[in-house]
């Protein structure tokens, strides 16, 4: 489902945010991405939709190339591939309705688009997936109105609304609290195990990526320091992906991760 | 080095006082005849009432047709000026554009725009045009540049077009900024077009410059008074508008 091969990405003056990276992702995995703060997990996840461009490489995804392909070709492979930010990023002053609608750019034809012309499957389809989140009453909200956790909701109805093979999602619940998380990430495993997308999501929380992922991959300054099930990850292991260097170390003890979260 | 450059200061200052012969004793003798002429404006002359109202509705348009035109033709100059969705190769030639045109005056586009088209309102319309779509361009390009870059990338990676992009990922975010800053440059247009009728284009200056060079004082008075209660009730009306957009 995503083909990675050399992934190099230095980003300006001179800093290697990802140093070689290779990673098949198969249809279906839950992959979560650990890694200690500026390991690169942002800035990876973005060079899969070409959101930064790589320095070295290729990517593929769904079957299409996202490295080396021209404008029409990038928002083909863009489209099937659904994005969920730490901040939501949704447009505040739309309503919800629209932010989810905006999830059918890519579909739409373009021109019509641009004087707010949606053909009605597509405003069905965007409802439905707000429906999906438990938000269909908040359909004509504008968007700033909504709590941390609402936004977030409505930021992956729009993912949803793209109809997409696979869903990134950098951090998205580290503005939000506990409970909110287990919502979130319970919505983002429902997804995944319902629809079989594949999913790629960089936590910062080790408790949280042990609940719900298939597989980890651990970030180390911009290398893959570590790629198993999350039954593989050891005192050792995590040691490995955070430990050596000064701060930062993981925020949950290993020893509490089998826990209520995992549902 | 404070101190030298407050002395420097100071010198330049009297310099220009020198050079502009600017001279309070002259001032001074001069105050009567300023009594006199607001005291032959007393009363004003409400036979040119009419006239006057004629003029100052005219005013009125040539700064609304003038802001509005502006305000649509500096979009697509506002987008391509703004360092952060202008193409590199278009945003520096774009961005030299406005300055270049941005440092000439409405009143400076009147005198061209007079000599090109001839006498009226219609050179009016077109220094408001000229200078106001450089200036609200200039404008909104800053507003795009403020923008949050979060949107931008969620509406770039469902797929969207350019366009798109500038219409569901930018636009929503500045359109009130921009909204407001045409309200607020036309309440400046309203202002320099009283002032455009001087040089021949048209509206209330028109009026009041005849006025005064038929000597016809207290007619003058009522152009002045009536060009005061236009520009304080457009913006009353623009600062209403304004206070409901943010
Ligand atoms: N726009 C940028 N310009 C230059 N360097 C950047 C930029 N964004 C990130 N970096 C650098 O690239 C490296 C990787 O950053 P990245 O944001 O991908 O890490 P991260 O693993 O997501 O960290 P965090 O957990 O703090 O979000 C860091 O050294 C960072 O300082
Ligand atoms: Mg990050």
């Amino acid at each position: 489902m995503i083909e990675v091969a050399g992934l190099r990405i230095v980003l300006p003056p001179s800093v290697v945010a990802v140093d070689g990276v290779d990673l098949a992702i198969q249809p279906g995995e839950f992959v979560v991405i650990l890694g200690r703060s500026g390991a690169g997990k942002t800035t990876f996840l973005r060079a899969l939709n070409r959101l930064v461009e790589p320095t070295a490489g290729s990517v593929r995804v769904a079957g299409r190339a996202v490295t080396g392909a021209g404008a029409a070709e990038l928002r083909a492979a863009r489209r099937q591939i659904g994005m969920i930010f730490q901040q939501f990023n949704l447009v505040r002053r739309a309503s919800v309705l629209d932010n989810v609608l905006a999830g059918r750019l890519g579909y739409v034809a373009p021109l019509p688009s641009l004087v707010g012309r949606v053909p009605p499957a597509d405003r069905a389809l965007a409802l439905e997936c707000l429906g999906r989140v438990g938000l269909g009453h908040l359909a004509g909200r504008r968007a700033d109105t909504l709590s941390g956790g609402e936004q977030q909701r409505v930021a992956i109805a729009r993912a949803l609304a793209q109809a997409p093979s696979v869903i990134l999602a950098d951090e998205p619940t580290a503005s939000l609290d506990p409970a909110l998380t287990t919502e979130i990430m319970g919505i983002l495993k429902a997804i995944n195990v319902e629809r079989r997308l594949t999913l790629v999501v960089s936590q910062h929380q080790l408790e949280t990526a042990l609940a719900y992922a298939t597989r980890i991959v651990g970030f180390r300054r911009g290398r893959v320091g570590f790629d198993g099930p999350p039954s593989a990850v050891t005192p050792a292991v995590v040691d490995a992906i955070y430990g050596g260097e000064e701060g930062n170390p993981p925020r949950v003890p290993l020893d509490k991760r089998d826990n209520k979260e995992a549902k | 080095m404070k101190r030298a450059a407050l002395f420097v200061a100071l010198l330049v200052l009297a310099w220009v006082a020198w050079d502009t012969g600017a001279d309070p004793v002259r001032l001074a003798r001069g105050l009567p005849w300023i009594a006199d002429f607001v005291r032959r404006m007393v009363p004003p002359d409400l036979a040119v009432l009419p006239a006057a109202c004629k003029g100052a509705l005219l005013t009125v348009e040539i700064a609304l047709l003038g802001t509005a035109v502006a305000a649509v033709l500096a979009l697509p100059l506002g987008f391509l000026s703004a360092r952060n969705v202008a193409p590199t190769p278009i945003f520096y030639p774009a961005r030299a554009v406005l300055n270049l045109f941005r440092s000439v005056d409405t009143l400076v586009y009147a005198l061209i725009f007079v000599a090109a088209v001839g006498l009226g309102p219609f050179p009016g319309v077109l220094a408001v045009i000229a200078y106001t779509t450089t200036s609200l361009a200039k404008l909104y390009s800053e507003a795009i540049e403020g923008i949050e870059p979060g949107p931008v990338d969620a509406i770039t990676a469902t797929g969207a077009t350019r366009l798109q992009i500038l219409r569901f990922g930018v636009l929503p975010q500045v359109l009130p900024l921009f909204l407001s800053y045409v309200l607020y440059r036309l309440e400046t247009n309203i202002r320099a077009a009283t002032v455009l009728g001087f040089v021949g284009a048209g509206g209330i200056g028109f009026y009041l410059q005849t006025y005064l060079r038929m000597i016809d004082y207290p007619a003058a008075s009522t152009a002045l008074l009536v060009t005061i209660v236009m520009v304080m009730v457009v913006d009353a009306l623009s600062s209403r508008l304004r206070a409901r957009l943010v």
